[in-house]
């Protein structure tokens, strides 16, 4: 069976190198999904555009390096608090309303900042894109990428990056898992089982809400920093909503409030859509492409039949909570 | 018991005035209810008594009117405030964190938790701890006298209906209320239960002096237990007084026998 499936795939999926690029793709989709995790699975906010957050975290850094000559160290920061004051700005009005009025302000608000960086090209370079704000970080990278290749394990480039990556991934996982099981966890918990019912017990539920979405807004910066960083170069198109939907896949792959679940997921998910980049079958590249998604779909709709609470969900909690 | 004498109203509702799209709920009702004291609040379907809930406790603020609790004016407050001011309550659809443990529903009602802001969840982890200690016993005592030990692990959800009412009573009783607004408590509670729910209310007001307000429709369980009883119709309150003289005001049977006459001829709506 699996040599099988080898035998679809093109050799090049058994590189190093290619290795190296999901890992470090895994680890931000990873830091990206916890934010959606915390959001969807741990305070019932269904934040569908958490892509604009990451956008806003990408952007703010660039364009403070290249246009204001900022520190790059000093422009990540400012790039995560601009996401933080963003959420704030998009929460503050929105979180009063119904669930699914605050769905739609989120995906309305994530296409305003694409397409925003798609038309504001003084600033953010438009379609042609943005780049050169990553020399302070190659500087640090590149001696370390040359001790890799010295070692002989490998000439990827993205080593070093990846590696940054996990220990952050790493880090935000332990501490949003952590957090959400603190006494701060159960108030997110009762705010997304019953909001009427938590503030009559005394819980300011908006300021909840809001502490739920400016973490996760943080998370998807750092994510949109990273992701920055790997690719060199921002566009637009890089920042569909496609990608906040792949993390509700993770998550739901996982189970919706297991944060070992959307580890998991995430991982399950990336790997899947990577190495089927390079399945090899005599048809075009637009329907490999495409297939590709069709499979994320038709895992995702295998398990809603099997484990619909997710690979490490609660059954009873799913049938249980109130979203 | 102490201070009851010669002391203020604990809650003063005057003249409050409440609609929704032009149909007035609450339409200029007043009444004062006294502190230690168990009051009924009647009245038939639509008469504006869960809309006066929502008022009083910031669900659904008044447009006119004003209320005060322990002397401090209310009016326009956030629900949380309220309910950190000392008063409590319940829902008519009992409202429980179905999806959480029946005894993290209640150790997430204990006021005042040092660990419910983040940053001192992770910078002072030993004081958090400490207060996870405390109100876990006494959300174990309180657990043991509704005799819901044996559930704690259990999912609220999981729960019978009318088990989840006594775990509501429970969890507000974790706020240490001075007044408790319960809405429709003994609806779809089966007798035993109910009794105990009445048993635990009549122990508090003993031993705690909190104050009660109560919607009930079944008029047994209002005149055995309520010490007064407010009427309300179409948004106001019509009468006011002990229980029995209640039983024969006119203007109360006029309430009830109208609206019931009304409710024949309209069958249709």
């Amino acid at each position: 069976m699996s040599s099988f499936i080898l035998s679809l795939l093109s050799p090049a999926v058994l590189s190093l190198d290619f290795w190296i690029s999901v890992v470090l793709l895994v680890g931000i989709a990873g830091i990206f999904s916890l934010g959606i995790q915390l959001n969807a699975g741990s305070s019932g906010l269904l934040n569908v555009g958490h892509v604009g957050f990451m956008a806003i975290g990408a952007y703010t850094m660039a364009i403070l390096v290249v246009d204001l000559g900022v520190n790059l160290w000093l422009a990540i920061l400012a790039g995560i608090a601009v996401a933080v004051l963003t959420s704030l700005l998009i929460g503050l009005p929105s979180l009063r309303l119904r669930h699914d009025y605050f769905a739609i302000a989120t995906i309305a608000f994530a296409e305003v900042v694409r397409l925003f960086a798609q038309n504001a090209r003084g600033l953010t370079g438009g379609n042609q894109g943005k780049s050169g704000y990553d020399g302070a970080w190659r500087a640090i990278a590149e001696p370390m990428s040359a001790f890799f290749v010295d070692l002989g394990w490998t000439d990827s480039h993205l080593l070093p990056l990846a590696i940054v990556t996990w220990v952050i991934y790493l880090l935000t996982l332990a501490g949003v898992s952590y957090a959400v099981r603190t006494p701060w966890g159960r108030v997110l918990r009762a705010v997304r089982e019953d909001e009427d019912a938590a503030s009559a017990l005394g819980k300011n539920v908006l300021s909840y809400k809001l502490q739920s979405l400016a973490i996760a807004a943080a998370l998807a910066a750092v994510a949109g920093v990273i992701f920055a960083l790997d690719i060199r170069f921002l566009v637009p198109e890089e920042f569909l909503p496609d990608f906040t939907f792949l993390a509700y896949a993770a998550v739901i792959l996982g189970g919706l409030g297991s944060y070992a679940g959307v580890f998991v997921g995430t991982i399950t998910i990336w790997v899947l859509l990577e190495v089927t980049r390079f399945l090899d079958l005599p048809i075009s590249s637009d329907r490999i492409a495409a297939i590709r998604f069709i499979l994320i779909g038709l895992v995702l709709i295998f398990l809603s039949m099997r484990k619909p609470e997710g690979l490490l969900g609660e059954r009873r909690e799913m049938v249980l909570r109130h979203d | 018991m102490t201070e009851q004498t010669g002391s203020a109203p604990i809650l003063e509702v005057r003249d409050v005035v409440r609609s929704f799209d032009g149909l007035v709920a609450v339409d200029g009702a007043s009444f004062t209810i006294e502190r230690g004291t168990i009051t009924a609040l009647i009245g038939p379907n639509g008469a504006g008594k869960s809309t006066l809930f929502n008022v009083v406790t910031g669900f659904n603020p008044a447009e006119h009117g004003a209320v005060r609790f322990r002397g401090k004016a209310i009016t326009g407050l956030p629900p949380h405030r309220i309910s950190g001011l000392g008063l409590a309550r319940t829902f008519q659809l009992t409202k429980v964190f179905n999806a959480m443990s029946v005894l993290d529903n209640l150790l997430v009602s204990a006021p005042d938790h040092p660990g419910e802001h983040l940053v001192n969840s992770f910078l002072r982890a030993p004081r958090v701890r400490r207060q996870e200690r405390l109100i876990g016993d006494r959300a174990r005592a309180l657990l043991d006298t509704f005799s819901l030990a044996d559930k704690h692990d259990e999912y609220a959800g999981e729960l019978s209906g009318g088990q989840r009412k006594l775990l509501e009573l429970a969890r507000i009783l974790m706020l240490g209320p001075d007044m408790v607004l319960l809405d429709e408590p003994m609806s779809g509670v089966n007798p035993t239960l109910g009794r105990q729910l009445l048993d635990h209310i009549h122990r508090l007001r003993k031993e705690e002096g909190t104050t009660f307000l109560f919607v009930e429709h079944d008029m047994d369980v209002v005149m055995q237990n309520a010490d007064s009883v407010i009427v309300m119709a179409e948004g106001k309150v019509i009468a006011r007084g002990l229980p029995e003289e209640i039983r024969r005001d006119p203007a109360v049977l006029e309430a009830y026998l109208g609206s019931a006459s009304r409710r024949r001829k309209g069958s249709d709506g």
